[in-house]
């Protein structure tokens, strides 16, 4: 049973790692997602 | 999108699955107890990493040859996604290492390729954050990609066969190699499951590069 | 046999820019003098760690030196755009390459050849008994490094901050070469000389390996 602190430690690591990585893609696309709705919506007018 | 959510669903489930096999299902180990359950985790993320670096190597080829942005975006979200898995082996792997060998780190074959792995990829990002033009550096980057794909083995046996003086800790030999049945299915099917994740990412890092790409070419059209 | 006109024309005149000034071979050797004086201040070594030592610290004072050496290689085609001519004028953008790097290997023996006395004399190695076979594998060291410094040359001179890019690029690609280099180059000055012929010959396979992946995507790098 020792070193069993290890092993948590490990995995909770790891998926911090992958939870991390996952969060700045979804916050980035969502910033990109309003940035092309803002961009669509100026177009018309330009044209 | 649908299938988007439901390939993240399903990863997630299959990485808690994975984890709960590991603490468990999947026996002690009788040599090192139970410190050896990283290494469900450890050698899964390595295995999918590799796989990733793989298929970023066949989308730079892709590229090159094709000059699609597709193969582009495929390429960075795989060399984005094996570097964060290759980010984890790096980690879990010392905090295995310690209990067991009594080191954090030793310069033997698979570690020093790793890190090795590690830089290139790193170096391969760096790049692309040096070049402004897509175009560009979607070709210069692909390029580097394929050197660096090809040096991966060359750095491997290199290691293997001259650094081997020094006294090389008995890694557990890979899967397969007299393990324990119910310890064999737990291994393979973490190694599923870290796939099925990094698939997941993959796609995410994928639409986000297309997104960027759309507005790249929303904002030209914006100017003209 | 048009590539081998081209290339022995474009080497000519690669051999005629540096013998004019000369600047890159006396800069590279005072180079690779300073940094073994100051890996000796940094780790005053005693006369067997010397010998230990020595060959290894000469190797990585060569890829230092050569990861500065290479910058101008495609940097002084951008001032004139000297390039596209080039592209022009040769039927096979392979014979760009492939006179470059016989320069640049050149050039980098040169300079070790130069070296190779003072380093002698500083680490008080005899070198002259096994001249024969460390000049093999000089040229196999260095031919490698040229190969895989002169390709990454030509990318990182489209990129930004090129001075700090080229030797991250590179050093990490050159792992397995200074790895296999230093150690043959031990055993072939240790007080019992052994020739390490499997080493040798994974230096020459290395070699090829990357001269073909220069050969096969060796336009793509010129691209304009």
């Amino acid at each position: 049973m020792k070193n069993l602190g290890s092993v948590f430690a490990a995995y909770l690591i790891g998926w911090s790692v992958f939870f991390l990585f996952y969060i700045t893609i979804a916050k980035r696309t969502s910033d990109l997602r309003s940035e092309i709705e803002r961009l669509k919506n100026s177009l018309p007018r330009g044209k | 999108m649908a299938k988007r959510i439901i390939l993240g669903a399903v990863a997630l489930l299959l990485v808690i699955a994975a984890a709960y096999a590991s603490f468990f299902v999947a026996p002690t180990e009788r040599t090192m107890g139970d410190i050896q359950r990283i290494f469900y985790f450890h050698v899964g993320s390595a295995w999918a990493a590799m796989d990733a670096f793989f298929v970023c190597f066949i989308a730079n080829l892709l590229y090159v040859w094709k000059r699609q942005q597709k193969y582009d975006s495929l390429a960075v979200s795989c060399a984005e996604v094996g570097l964060v898995l290759t980010t984890v082996v790096l980690i879990t792997g010392p905090i295995w290492a310690k209990p067991v060998w009594g080191i954090y780190w030793t310069w033997d074959a698979r570690l020093t390729s790793t890190f090795v792995l590690w830089l290139l990829y790193i170096s391969y990002l760096l790049l692309r954050s040096l070049i402004e033009e897509a175009d560009r550096r979607a070709l210069l980057s692909a390029l580097f990609g394929i050197f660096a794909f090809i040096d991966v083995p060359l750095v491997f046996f290199s290691i293997r066969w001259w650094r081997t003086q020094h006294p090389a800790p008995v890694i557990m030999g890979g899967s397969g190699s007299g393990l324990d049945p119910t310890m064999n299915k737990v291994f393979f099917f973490s190694v599923f499951a870290m796939h099925v994740l990094a698939a997941f990412l993959i796609v995410e890092r994928y639409v986000l590069e297309q997104m960027r790409h759309d507005i790249e070419l929303l904002q030209r059209e914006a100017e003209a | 046999m048009s590539l081998f006109s081209n290339t022995a024309t474009l080497l000519g005149k690669e051999l005629r820019t540096e013998f004019r000034s000369r600047e890159l071979l006396t800069t590279t050797v005072i180079f690779i003098l300073v940094v073994l004086i100051l890996f000796s201040f940094a780790i005053s070594p005693t006369a067997e760690e010397s010998r230990e030592f020595g060959p290894g610290l000469l190797w990585l004072a060569i890829l230092f030196a050569a990861s500065l050496m290479l910058q101008p290689c495609f940097l002084r085609e951008q001032t004139n755009d000297t390039l596209s001519s080039l592209r022009l004028a040769v039927s096979d953008p392979f014979s760009i390459f492939l006179a470059k790097l016989i320069a640049n290997t050149l050039f980098l023996l040169l300079t070790e050849i130069l070296m190779l006395p003072l380093f002698a004399a500083f680490y008080n190695i005899p070198i002259l008994p096994q001249l024969h076979y460390l000049l093999l594998v000089l040229f196999l060291g260095s031919l490698g490094v040229s190969v895989a410094g002169t390709a990454l040359s030509a990318i990182s001179a489209q990129a930004r901050m090129r001075e700090l890019l080229l030797p991250l690029l590179l050093l990490p690609l050159l792992t397995p070469v200074l790895v296999v280099s230093a150690t043959v180059s031990v055993s072939l000055l240790d007080r019992e000389p052994v020739v390490q012929w499997k080493g040798i010959a994974f230096l020459a396979i290395f070699d090829l390996i990357f001269l073909t992946a220069l050969w096969l995507f060796g336009e793509y790098l010129l691209e304009e």
